[in-house]
């Protein structure tokens, strides 16, 4: 099951939609040598998000150590910038592909890029809090994408999300797609309280989530958001609409 | 034999007479505009030299070919002979033959408790040429004195006028400068707004209820009784601020700004407040 698309146009060109995208393809070209082995293992340290290392709760140098040249408090923001591989890069892209331009359209290019690191931090830091021990490296857009995810859930909940069902196309509400998606997440992160493998780091997705689903109320421009017509849970109305109303005429 | 001729400086008396004899307010207000805004596109009707009539029109800047009426008055001694109606259709083939598109007049429903509806000769002599009642705005000039604005479309294709085109909404900053009374009433007031260029990252953008709200309790400390607004009806962010102040919608004035763009009336009684 994979979105492909959604129902809602985009009003304005996403440009910090584009320029997110493209500082993560760049970090992967430069900073990640395309996910060549040594590059990609070089990188994940040096810019990951090592929990360990924020609150020195496991000694370094410790045989459980993974990198030992961590990027320490820096990672926290770095990390949302590194991916795993392609796959983990193209996906992550996808999504914000998907879902970012509608969210952009109702806050504006500037605030959009303010709110995605906003919510990338707010990720790094659930994850952080939750396994505060872990040595293991972080990367990835993920928990700033669930931000996105979490603005538009809030923005656009009845707009029909096309996903990719094998080789069907369907098409599923926004709120039962994402909220399928957090509940997926949720369970994720619950069942991996207390395990010290690595994989996916759901709180940060989790964390992201819950932070984009708040702070789009703050970000929100509802000036921008009137040119939507999926917006909110009820079929939008005309703005002269109003003026139907007995109560509203002279 | 009538002639309507371009009015000059030197018929301003004649023609300001011509008012006064009917509304001594409106002749003090016509005298005013005469020497504000010139002569251009203003006339009087001449009967055997004599001037017994005044007409013209106004454009409106930033429409398409679209025009108020201007001071229409026959004087008393004349009226009943079909004069008053000639003058305004020669009036109409002038605008017609300078591609005009429409024009709109003003009147008020004033009852004198002695002359009776002294207006609705005018009234009916509007709609006898073909104008047609577009907005009524209650108590506009006073308490129980109602302002109608009638419309008259000037070009043949009328018939295709009937359907709106697709016009595309604009989002400009609108923010309201500054509040005055409506010349010829006595207590309406209206809030003259601009368009800003700037866009700020945080904060407002168009006006806000805090906005209106601010203006109608200005208005209300200087005694007016009602407040009246008009927008171009391809701006989407007007109306839930307009709204949620407590304005009301009155009508709209059909193809005002171009072909599809009419121009939007709202109205705020400040006993509401």
């Amino acid at each position: 099951m994979f979105p492909i698309g959604d129902d809602n146009p985009q009003i304005n060109r996403p440009i910090a939609t584009y320029v997110i995208i493209a500082l993560n393809a760049l970090a992967w070209i430069f900073l990640q040598g395309l996910g060549t082995s040594e590059a990609l293992n070089e990188s994940v340290c040096q810019y990951g998000l090592i929990p360990a290392d924020l609150f020195s709760s496991t000694s370094h140098g410790g045989l459980n150590r993974v990198c030992y040249d961590g990027a320490g408090w820096s990672g926290v923001l770095t990390s949302m910038f590194m991916h795993g591989g392609w796959m983990h890069l193209i996906g992550n892209m996808w999504f914000l592909w998907v879902f970012g331009d509608n969210v952009e359209d109702s806050m504006g290019s500037v605030r959009f890029a303010i709110f995605y690191v906003a919510c990338g931090l707010c990720a790094a830091a659930a994850h952080a809090f939750i396994g505060f021990d872990s040595v293991l490296p972080m990367v990835g857009a993920s928990g700033a994408i669930g931000g996105v995810m979490g603005a538009y859930i809030m923005l656009y909940p009845r707009v029909q999300v096309r996903m990719l069902v094998f080789i069907i196309v369907v098409r599923v509400p926004a709120v039962a797609m994402l909220g399928y998606w957090i509940f997926v997440q949720l369970m994720g992160g619950m069942s991996s309280i207390g395990s010290s493998s690595g994989g996916v780091a759901f709180w940060a997705h989790v964390g992201g989530f819950a932070a984009g689903a708040a702070l789009v109320w703050l970000f929100k421009d509802d000036e921008l958001l009137l040119n939507h017509p999926h917006r909110g849970w009820n079929k939008a109305a005309a703005p002269t609409d109003i003026w139907d109303d007995p109560e509203n005429r002279q | 034999m009538p002639e309507l001729r371009a009015m000059c400086f030197a018929d301003l008396n004649n023609a300001v007479k011509i008012i006064q004899a009917h509304d001594e307010d409106d002749g003090e207000a016509a005298e005013a505009d005469y020497r504000d805004a010139g002569f251009d596109n203003q006339y009087v009707l001449e009967v055997d030299g004599n001037i017994v009539g005044v007409t013209g029109y106004r454009d409106v800047p930033g429409t398409d070919q679209c025009h108020w009426l201007s001071w229409t008055y026959l004087q008393q001694s004349s009226q009943g002979q079909g004069l008053g109606k000639g003058m305004l259709l020669e009036l109409i083939e002038k605008l017609r033959s300078e591609n005009a598109r429409k024009i709109f007049v003003k009147v008020s429903d004033y009852e004198d408790p002695e002359l009776g509806k002294i207006y609705q000769q005018a009234l009916q002599v509007y709609q006898g040429v073909g104008f047609k009642e577009e907005v009524v705005s209650n108590d506009f000039y006073d308490e129980g004195e109602n302002q109608i604005i009638l419309g008259l479309y000037l070009r043949d294709d009328e018939d295709q006028l009937e359907e709106d085109p697709a016009v595309s909404e604009e989002k400009p900053i609108i923010r309201f400068d500054g509040l005055f009374e409506i010349a010829e009433t006595d207590g309406a007031y209206t809030f003259s707004w601009i368009v800003k260029e700037t866009k700020k990252l945080f904060g407002k953008r168009n006006f806000s209820v805090g906005d209106l709200q601010v203006g109608l309790e200005s208005v209300k400390n200087e005694g007016g009784r009602k407040v009246f607004l008009t927008f171009p009806s391809n701006l989407p962010l007007i109306h839930s601020p307009l709204q949620t102040a407590g304005f009301k919608y009155v009508g709209q004035l059909q193809n005002y700004y171009e072909h599809g763009v009419h121009e939007y009336h709202f109205t705020h009684d400040l006993n509401d407040l």
